[in-house]
């Protein structure tokens, strides 16, 4: 959890309302604060106070990053370990996501979850009949690979990347888990729907150039890509 | 061996039970032992179509829950005496169905039947899903519309997720064939329908055949003959192809079209 400044009500407020939307996303999911933007939390009840409140909400705060000397101090004092270093990925994730859903009273202190990574198993999943409008077909932890045509009202989603060899129309969401690496790679696109780590676009704004082409989905910074497959592979061969 | 057949669609209003009717008649017709039994309980219409609804006694649903034999329900056909019809009830509705009494019912037919034609009622509901659970072959029926197919490919999935066949491992799926009805060739050259060819790529399942939109339907369905056995209407003879391709020979496709020739030819080759 990213912090500018000293929170306020305000900041709890705006907090329920995210934990509403996804009551049980951030339960019990261990978490940091960030205090890089926050370089006035420097009083131990201060940030007591904060954890507390945090606790309440069945938040499991366990440490915090990017603090300064006085704030670390702090933080022992009141049980937190002091972590160096952040990643980027969370920070990406908390600017898309105020992207995406602007807030109605825009807060910068986002919250991105900061969960301890899983063990990576990844299982990949392999699908070689047609898949039809309604069904869902998960992989779970891993890549997903349909050989067969997918019908509009279908949904591909995995954690890691999706792969369509056929006729592609329904949704694929990849990066399920929040990896932005993730990428879709569809042998001809009719898609409702592209989604890497929740950031998508629909076939209203897919381009229709790229109708019944063959292409590859990925994120550069905040922007989902769709190019045609020729063309990335004439640029990574320069 | 007899055969379940189900004829579904998902969508209402496209022709299951006229090609339901038209199916068991014409299979009967080719003398085979056929049986047709009404799953759209409450909405009763496959025996006014078939002809014979002032026989109607007991019904599907007696059957199921005890109060009549099976052999009390069942209705001859007075044009064909290989075929039988089972009516369902127009007074209760699809929870009087249940999965116990529809197997009981349908192990009971097989030992005389060659065919077992199921009508399915619209929709995906416990009725639908209960017509199809048992099958061994689906007969898919769809218009060249958009929402049609759509529909008609939920229930491919459906087939192949929530039947006995796909639950059972090592049982081969259900065989599902698309029967493309209400044809309209001139719409269709207008570009206000789907063509053929669309509607297979979407489906990928073979084509049973195609049904031309003919007044002879809904005149056959007034006056309670099932249309395949008005000779002279094109409906009634696409329909004798489709059921004989069924039954597993090879027949051209003919499809009356304002297209290019060469259109048959292709399609012919994709679905042998």
């Amino acid at each position: 959890m990213r912090l500018a400044g000293a929170p306020d009500d305000q900041f709890y407020e705006s907090l329920d309302v995210r934990l509403q939307q996804t009551p049980h996303f951030f339960s019990d999911a261990p978490l940091i604060i960030d205090l890089d933007q926050a370089a006035d939390l420097v009083d131990p009840a201060d940030l007591q106070w904060l954890v507390d409140n945090l606790r309440q909400r069945d938040l499991s705060v366990f440490g915090v990053q990017n603090a300064t000397a006085d704030q670390a101090e702090a933080a022992r004092a009141v049980g937190l370990i002091s972590l160096s270093g952040g990643r980027d990925a969370p920070l990406r994730g908390s600017r898309r996501e105020e992207e995406r859903k602007p807030d109605p009273a825009p807060e910068p202190e986002a919250a991105a979850p900061q969960a301890a990574p899983p063990p990576r198993t990844t299982t990949n999943k392999l699908v070689s009949t047609p898949v039809r409008s309604g069904q869902t077909v998960i992989a779970d932890r891993g890549d997903l690979v349909i050989v067969g045509p997918v019908s509009s009202g279908a949904e591909l989603i995995a954690t890691g990347n999706i792969h369509i060899y056929g006729h592609m129309r329904g949704r694929a969401m990849a990066g399920i888990n929040g990896d932005e690496t993730a990428r879709i790679f569809c042998q001809s696109l009719d898609a409702e729907l592209l989604a890497i780590a929740g950031l998508y676009r629909t076939s209203e704004n897919l381009g229709a150039e790229l109708r019944r082409k063959s292409v590859q989905v990925y994120l550069e910074g905040e922007r989902l890509r769709v190019d045609p497959l020729d063309r990335t592979q004439n640029r990574s061969g320069q | 061996m007899s055969k379940v057949i189900v004829v579904t669609s998902g969508k209402g209003g496209v022709g299951k039970t006229t090609s339901a009717a038209a199916i068991s008649a014409g299979l009967a017709q080719q003398g085979h032992k056929t049986v047709v039994i009404d799953f759209d309980v409450g909405l009763r219409n496959l025996d006014m179509i078939m002809g014979c609804e002032r026989r109607v006694v007991f019904d599907f649903i007696n059957v199921i829950q005890g109060d009549a034999k099976l052999k009390q329900a069942l209705i001859k056909d007075r044009r064909l005496d290989t075929l039988s019809i089972l009516p369902t009830s127009q007074t209760r509705d699809k929870d009087a169905l249940t999965s116990e009494g529809v197997e009981k019912v349908l192990e009971e037919l097989r030992e005389e039947f060659d065919y077992i034609v199921c009508d399915s009622p619209a929709g995906i509901e416990r009725g639908a899903q209960l017509a199809m659970y048992y099958a061994d072959e689906a007969v898919v029926v769809t218009n060249p519309e958009v929402s049609s197919v759509r529909d008609s490919d939920r229930v491919l999935g459906l087939l192949n997720s929530k039947t006995k066949r796909a639950e059972e491992s090592g049982a081969d799926p259900i065989k599902s064939h698309l029967l493309l009805t209400r044809y309209d060739a001139k719409r269709i050259g207008e570009g206000e329908m789907m063509n053929v060819e669309d509607v297979l790529e979407i489906l990928a399942i073979p084509l049973l055949g195609v049904i031309p939109e003919s007044t002879a339907v809904l005149r056959a369905s007034n006056v309670g003959l099932p249309v395949v056995l008005d000779d002279k209407s094109r409906a009634g003879k696409a329909y004798e192809e489709a059921v004989a391709r069924l039954t597993g020979e090879q027949i051209e496709m003919r499809i009356e079209s304002e297209e290019r020739p060469g259109l048959f030819q292709r399609l012919f080759g994709r679905t042998a």
